[in-house]
């Protein structure tokens, strides 16, 4: 047990403040527009890249760093401290990457790692369709095994970075007998092939970071299929574990910069002459928040303890994800509640601030549907952990 | 970063555990407790206050009737004074009728007098106040609270039994009048170690209870048939249960994180522990509501173990400083901590 940071995980810690403080990255200064803001974040990854901050805990002769697992995730709770923009690969580097490096072949990950690592392919995921969302083993889209190759035909939706993305790991049918998740394969496609369509969808913050994907009869090589086939399933399942449970120690930390914020922002206004932060209720609704940012932390840093030492995240990912998810939605609803009448107050100078918190707000209710929603994740506990019977 | 069990510590844990389960009348557990060494704290091989916890959960799971909160926490609050109690039992008095969790400002007082000091005052929630050989009593000093150990059976010292909701944790009204002091009064600093470690082992004996519970129910929603299925196969039920094991998992997290950074001498480990003792008074508390939902009707009678639990489950909620208590401390340390930035604008 052991709480405090190593010698080497300090010097790393002091060895990225001098690299930030040089860099002075700022996820609110980022350009606006969907493009320029894309090249932006790109270049803000390679320049990490080359630093040594990105896949820290890769192997090395696939790009990566080769370090410690738990030196990935102090860089990553660096970088969030400091309020630097995320990754312009975070699909890459989250989702299809840890799954390349499990299940992909030596010649699949020379090709795609050190591009993902370098920001200079992004990739997205092609998992969930329009009739296909926590039900995702009804997935309809098809690949037909054709000569060398097959052919991929159907329809996916919330495709983070879609527009952007070279490569897309993509869920297809490959076989309807047996159980019907064992039917699915997962295959790396082609974003520039013949017969890919990208239609970017709104969100409600107002961004188009999501699309939805059409496949028309899109040829993908036979070796672009990962793992065996059949085994689809398996690794949409290891990934989206590897996401919950490594995802919220960088979280919890953005969180907390959200919550210092929002205690910044309310001990500067005022209504009727009264300061914001005076108010006795505010006080507790602020201190729940960080109850619930803190325990997250908390939780995870248990939780994760077996996957730093290189085991394979397990089913408490979804107590975390939930916990995540929790904490998020109440520090979002805590910040409108608490600057209240103030976010319409039109103040010229106030308005990049009030958008922040009703764009935070918003975004906050996606907290407990994506990566599987928050009924999936207690089916999962209610399963995994605690046995349950089911009919 | 690392909150994982050492071997040492699995192995206390089970320990316990097993010497527990041996002894379910709790005929004798005192007496094996103290055999065992579970008042062996310090630094050097002995418990500290992540081994302290791991058995206040234990007791909390076996609702064990005995001294131990206030036993460890005192020779935790002490260990760095070096002061040895032996294997006395002791039980903290901190509480005062009227008066909160705070304890800065008790109406009980201390006075110098020919052999030291005399205390004189009313104590409320004294548990176990019966059974111990010390009282730990928090008392006004010439400059603020101090830390008075009292002989329970010294003259001047009187015990009335107030009704208590879990009966395994008696509580007493302590009277003192001019009762002798047995040591040297202890600063402020031991006063905030107390209430520090004081809230950690309440937390862990409801984290202790309400795993029993998630045990208990998990398996009666695993036999108990209604419309032709078992009930655990209710989707209503499975998430209920699921946002319980949510609610406990993360408690002993919260706990277990927090009793590390005391023992690391964390910078922030009061406010760490403050954070775990507020999470934990909710989340424990909605573990055995559920727990109950999950029974049913059986649950709302006497014979079954549910309310036991569910009355310790309050009990170590209330001490130490509950939800509230913390939440508001929290709140206005939060508000502190932004105003010297507003005023330099």
């Amino acid at each position: 047990m052991r709480l405090a940071a190593t010698d080497s995980e300090r010097s790393l810690q002091e060895e990225i403040r001098g690299f930030l403080a040089a860099e002075r990255p700022d996820a609110r200064s980022m350009p606006r527009s969907l493009e320029n803001r894309m090249d932006a974040l790109r270049a803000w990854q390679a320049r990490c890249y080359d630093a040594g901050y990105v896949g820290r805990a890769w192997p090395r002769e696939f790009g990566g760093g080769g370090g410690p697992a738990a030196e990935q995730i102090v860089i990553d709770q660096e970088l969030a401290a400091a309020g630097a923009p995320e990754f312009a690969n975070v699909v890459g580097l989250d989702v299809l990457g840890p799954s390349l490096l499990r299940f992909g072949t030596d010649e699949q990950r020379r090709r795609y790692i050190p591009a993902i690592l370098a920001a200079d392919e992004i990739w997205c995921q092609g998992f969930s369709e329009p009739d296909a969302g926590s039900d995702l083993a009804s997935l309809r889209t098809r690949a037909e095994e054709r000569d060398e190759h097959f052919v991929i035909s159907g329809q996916k939706t919330w495709v983070s970075w879609g527009q952007f993305a070279r490569w897309c790991g993509v869920l297809a049918r490959t076989s309807d007998a047996g159980p019907r998740h064992r039917g699915i394969s997962m295959l790396i496609v082609d974003m520039r092939s013949p017969g890919v369509e990208l239609r970017p969808m709104t969100q409600i913050t107002g961004h188009a970071e999501f699309c939805e994907l059409f496949l028309d009869d899109v040829v993908v090589p036979k070796e672009n299929v990962l793992g065996e086939l059949g085994d689809g399933w398996k690794i949409a399942m290891h990934t989206l574990g590897h996401e919950r449970g490594t995802a919220a120690l960088p979280r919890q930390v953005k969180l907390r910069t959200w919550l210092d914020r929002v205690v910044r922002v309310a001990a500067e206004r005022t209504i009727d002459g009264e300061s914001l932060i005076d108010d006795p209720e505010a006080q507790v609704a602020l201190a729940r928040a960080l109850i619930g940012i803190e325990v997250l932390r908390h939780h995870a840093y248990r939780t994760v303890g077996e996957f730093v030492r290189g085991g394979a995240v397990g089913a408490d990912s979804s107590s975390v994800k939930l916990l995540m998810a929790e904490a998020e939605q109440r520090l979002a609803a805590t910040a409108l509640e608490i600057l209240g009448a103030t976010l319409q107050h039109g103040e010229p100078d106030a308005v990049d601030e009030n958008e922040f918190w009703y764009e935070t707000y918003l975004y906050s209710r996606a907290a407990t549907v994506y990566g599987g929603t928050q009924q999936i994740q207690r089916n999962i506990i209610a399963d995994r952990v605690l046995a349950l019977p089911h009919e | 970063m690392d909150l994982e069990l050492s071997d040492e510590q699995t192995w206390l844990s089970e320990s316990v555990e097993t010497l527990l389960a041996r002894d379910p009348e709790h005929r004798r557990v005192w007496a094996s407790l103290v055999e065992f060494g579970a008042l062996s704290v310090g630094r050097d091989g002995g418990l500290g206050a992540v081994e302290l916890c791991l058995i206040a959960r234990a007791l909390g799971k076996h609702l064990a009737p005995v001294p131990y909160l206030g036993s460890a926490a005192l020779r935790f609050a002490v260990e760095p004074l070096g002061a040895d109690f032996g294997e006395d039992a002791a039980a903290l008095a901190v509480l005062e009728p009227g008066s909160g969790w705070a304890a800065t400002s008790p109406r009980t007082a201390i006075e110098p007098a020919a052999n030291g000091g005399v205390v004189t005052g009313r104590k409320a929630a004294v548990e176990h106040a019966d059974s111990v050989e010390r009282l730990a009593v928090v008392a006004a000093g010439a400059r603020g609270p101090v830390l008075a150990i009292v002989e329970s059976g010294a003259p001047g010292v009187a015990l009335a039994p107030q009704p208590a909701l879990d009966p395994t944790a008696p509580m007493y009204v302590v009277d003192l009048v001019e009762a002798p002091v047995q040591t040297d009064p202890l600063g402020g600093e031991t006063i905030d170690r107390i209430m520090t470690i004081g809230a950690l082992l309440a937390a862990a004996e409801a984290v202790g209870a309400a795993g029993r519970l998630i045990e208990d129910a998990c398996g009666y929603a695993g036999e108990r048939r209604q419309f032709g299925r078992t009930i655990g196969s209710f989707q209503a039920l499975r998430h209920l249960l699921a946002d319980m094991y949510v609610r406990h998992a993360s408690s002993w997290s919260s706990v277990l994180y927090a009793a590390a950074a005391l023992d690391e001498d964390a910078d922030d480990a009061g406010r760490t522990a403050a954070i775990a003792k507020a999470y934990v008074s909710r989340a424990a508390r909605e573990v055995a509501h559920g727990a109950m939902q999950v029974f049913g009707g059986i649950a709302v009678t006497a014979e079954h173990p549910a309310h036991r639990f569910l009355r310790r489950i309050v009990v170590r909620e209330q001490q130490f400083g509950d939800a509230a208590h913390h939440e508001r401390a929290l709140g206005r340390a939060l508000a502190a901590s932004a105003i010297p930035e507003a005023v330099s604008r």
